[in-house]
């Protein structure tokens, strides 16, 4: 797992986790990782019918406040499921 | 971040003046980083014609493109115009065979493949799958010929196999290069999941000191050194034949598909040696990992350390 430099203050998955449940209606979301690489799995019944690129869009959607610029606290999102309950 | 009109004019040409264009880090012979890589290995494999686009030489279009599309990582595939997505989507399409349509390459509806798992294999799986919550087991084989072997649910057009009373499901992505695979169960300390693929191209092979050292002991394998005499003056692997004339003789005489290893003082030399070997035609090639200063830390320490 490679290193990035951030400015980001503060525990960076309780960031994402309460960034995508408080945006994303009746969503309960897992992360897991550090080094700037995270991997979400978010379950919330309004991916129900939507396309995988639509599910994922709401998620990054969530989250784009912490991927932004070159001291971006996640540098990357190895891994992104999407999952009704 | 609102996109400048100039560069949304410009993004907006690419995608649609060329069918299939991949938003990357780097190009396709170089990519600089593991995910554009990954999609790239995927497009080459379907080999429809595309284009490729490095981020890395413009801050504005690494930002620019991430507005466009409204996703914040690359790669981004594009397909006639419309944002496929990153990674993560594309090998998944690829895996159910949805790319394929998209691009409209005809792949041939790849043939289930055979797998075959050993009675151990077999064992170890039913005794996992317990413990996993019952799930099926997954195989996956990348272009790379890199396997993952999991318990995960069903997917859609997912191959099934049995073998030895065991159910293992198979992307279609993976079926061409899993056909014929065998699987077999070690016990032990270097033990685990061995994967035997007549698909695989021969590659170097890593061989810790201890193992090397076993399979020695069995007179299953052909050591050489690939230092020069003045080295070799200061530290030898008893076993070991220097490649000297007499020793390439005998190398060039043995049959390809006898297992030769090679070492040298840290693993480094030797590895490019036993690439050169896999290139002359020998199908079984390891590299002792750590050279003989791992030999002599970990198997023999009356060899000298230098």
């Amino acid at each position: 797992m490679s290193n990035h430099p951030t400015d980001f203050q503060g525990d960076v998955i309780t960031a994402l986790r309460e960034a995508i449940e408080s945006k994303i209606p009746a969503c309960t979301a897992e992360v897991t990782g550090g080094g700037g690489h995270f991997s979400i799995v978010a379950t919330s019944p309004e991916f129900a019918g939507k396309s995988m690129l639509e599910s994922q869009r709401m998620v990054y959607g969530a989250i784009s406040h912490l991927m932004r610029g070159d001291m971006a606290p996640v540098h990357a999102v190895d891994s992104l499921k999407t999952k009704t309950p | 971040m609102p996109l400048p009109e100039p560069l949304r004019k410009q993004i907006s040409e690419l995608v649609t003046t060329h069918r299939v264009v991949l938003f990357m880090k780097g190009n396709r012979r170089a990519p600089q980083c593991g995910f554009s890589a990954q999609v790239v290995q995927i497009l080459d494999e379907l080999g429809p014609a595309y284009e490729t686009v490095d981020v890395l030489s413009s801050p504005a279009l690494r930002d620019g493109i991430k507005e466009f599309s409204e996703w914040p990582t690359i790669p981004q595939l594009y397909v006639g115009g419309r944002f496929v997505g990153g990674c993560d989507i594309v090998r998944e399409m690829h895996a159910g065979g949805e790319l394929q349509k998209l691009l409209g390459v005809t792949v041939a509806e790849p043939k289930t493949p055979a797998i075959t798992l050993s009675p151990a294999a077999a064992k170890a799986f039913e005794d996992a799958r317990a413990e996993a919550g019952g799930d099926p087991l997954r195989l996956s084989v990348g272009p790379a010929f890199q396997y993952e072997l999991f318990f995960g649910p069903r997917e859609p057009g997912d191959l099934e196999v049995e073998s030895a009373g065991i159910e293992v499901l198979v992307d279609r992505g993976s079926a061409t290069r899993a056909d014929g695979l065998r699987i077999d169960y070690v016990e032990g300390p270097n033990g685990g999941f061995k994967i035997d693929n007549p698909n695989e191209p021969p590659r170097v092979r890593q061989l810790s000191a201890g193992e090397l050292a076993t399979m020695l002991g069995e007179g299953k394998i052909e050591l050489f050194d690939v230092r020069p005499e003045s080295e070799r003056a200061i530290a030898k692997i008893a076993a070991a034949r220097a490649l000297d004339a007499a020793g390439q003789a005998h190398l060039a005489a043995l049959d390809r598909q006898a297992p030769i290893a090679v070492h040298c003082h840290h693993g480094v030399r030797s590895q490019a040696a036993a690439e050169h070997l896999v290139r002359e035609g020998f199908k079984t090639v390891y590299n002792l990992k750590g050279g003989i200063d791992a030999w002599s830390l970990s198997v023999d320490p009356s060899v000298p350390r230098y």
